[in-house]
């Protein structure tokens, strides 16, 4: 019989084996979140080149705005196909229907998150680059970690330990680094429009972040792939059923004709296929970091989408980013490193809840 | 309609004081007719996810050595978070505090 010391040793060593793989895989769903994050920038971008968006004039921006939409939809229809073919292949599709019906209790949270990160994020984003510039909606969209982390916290009491806060600061501070320095080029004090542009950069951030703390309710009792599916579909009839009808019948804006231009055109479509296969697997990412190591974290991690959106755009069209961009990529790392580097067991249990971090043995009941 | 798996796991959890995650695990590959090792698995993660949203916590484990490969055994209990949060989504009915 094996000596109880060496036992409980053993012991010792399989609970920390086991606590810093989920640590591991929890940091590795984010990471992949930021990477598939930055990939999607690519076509995303290209997409604007092709017809019928690239016959849009720049100034014409209620037109953009109104395409972006339909882009949107069209994109959050082939997220839901690539969704539909992962939980196909986990064996999950009927718990998707099991978790959908129960609207009025679990779905509707993943409902508000769609809304939260569909609509208001994603035109707030459009909002800051339309009447401020591209730079101004990505440094904006660098502080939604702090508005998740602080939701979570007060929301259900998120355990975010001074380690993680510090990391999650330099890895803002490091993403300021990379997009700040283009603000000076960008802010002009006497556009009279750009309160839109501050305003759409505050729904922005405000959105992303309310959407990882709105569905992590809605995730405590249902599974996270299962979860971003029920995101996406109610993002598909938000655009579909309520907001691009609205858009066709109360405005002039050639709506049907913006869908089939899009649809029919090959290129386009090729476009949003690969963008929607970067994006529906990076939102499935984002949502699994949540359940393992926190909203805060996971939406921190994420937040080196900026680093790697820099990288694969210089890898597609040759232009090296500037100098600033290396001492970004040093503070985001070194950030990562420093939220890492916390204790596996500390991160076991999320929450400041009822529970002692960690297990206790000896407070066993008798079944 | 079923409960979704998380659903069931909670709801079982509930009706017991505290159980092993094999014995969850085999009420729930019973409940959905399933078997296979990436079933198991997959249950496994719902449960370190449940503990790590603090809605149930592992008051025991042990280490058991089968077929030469130590493995690793929790004993759950549902939190009085958990039950809350249960109430709340309509997992267990909301009823007075006795």
């Amino acid at each position: 019989m094996a000596n109880p010391v060496i036992k409980s040793q053993l012991l010792a060593q399989a609970l920390h084996r086991h606590y810093s793989r989920n640590q591991r895989w929890g940091f590795m769903w984010a990471l992949w979140t930021a990477i598939l994050w930055g990939v999607w920038y690519v076509p995303s971008t290209a997409l604007w080149f092709e017809h019928p968006y690239v016959d849009i004039p720049a100034d014409q921006q209620t037109l953009r705005l109104a395409a972006t939409a339909v882009m949107t939809w069209v994109h959050a229809i082939t997220v839901f196909l690539f969704l539909l073919l992962w939980n196909l292949v986990l064996g999950k599709v009927k718990d998707y229907g099991r978790t959908m019906v129960r609207f009025r209790k679990i779905s509707k949270w993943y409902a508000l998150a769609s809304l939260c990160g569909g609509p208001m994020a994603i035109f707030g984003s459009y909002m800051a680059m339309g009447f401020i510039g591209p730079v101004f909606a990505a440094v904006t969209s660098l502080f939604y970690p702090v508005i998740g982390a602080v939701i979570a916290r007060l929301w259900y009491k998120e355990k975010i330990s001074q380690r993680a806060a510090i990391g999650m600061a330099i890895i803002i501070f490091g993403g300021v680094v990379i997009y700040g320095p283009g603000l000076f080029g960008e802010m002009d004090i006497t556009n009279n429009h750009a309160w839109l542009g501050y305003v759409g950069g505050i729904m922005s951030a405000i959105g992303w972040g309310t959407e990882g703390a709105v569905a992590s309710r809605a995730m405590d009792v249902s599974d996270p792939d299962v979860g971003i599916h029920c995101r996406f579909t109610f993002e598909i009839l938000f655009w579909g059923v309520l907001i691009l009808p609205a858009l066709s019948l109360f405005t002039d804006f050639p709506i049907g004709s913006l869908i089939i231009d899009t649809i029919t055109h090959g290129k386009a479509m090729l476009w949003i296929l690969l963008a929607s296969a970067c994006h529906a697997y990076c939102y499935t990412s984002f949502y699994k970091s949540f359940s393992l190591i926190g909203v805060g974290r996971g939406e921190a991690i994420g937040n080196l989408y900026a680093v790697f959106a820099l990288i694969f755009i210089a890898a597609f069209t040759l232009q090296l980013p500037a100098w600033y961009f290396v001492v970004g990529l040093v503070l985001t790392v070194l950030g990562s490193f420093v939220m890492f580097s916390e204790p596996a067991e500390s991160i076991a249990n999320l929450r400041e809840v009822d529970n002692p971090a960690g297990p206790t043995p000896g407070q066993m009941e008798g079944v | 309609m079923k409960l979704h798996q998380k659903g069931y796991l909670l709801v079982e959890l509930s009706k017991a004081a505290n159980l092993w995650d094999y014995q969850l695990i085999n009420k729930a590959l019973f409940e959905y007719g399933e078997s296979d090792a990436y079933r198991e698995k997959t249950l496994r993660i719902a449960l370190d996810e449940l503990a790590a949203a603090g809605l149930i916590k592992r008051i025991e484990e042990k280490l058991e050595t089968k077929w030469g490969k130590a493995k690793l055994y929790f004993r759950y209990q549902l939190s009085d978070f958990g039950r809350t949060r249960m109430q709340d989504t309509g997992l267990l009915p909301t009823k007075n505090k006795e």
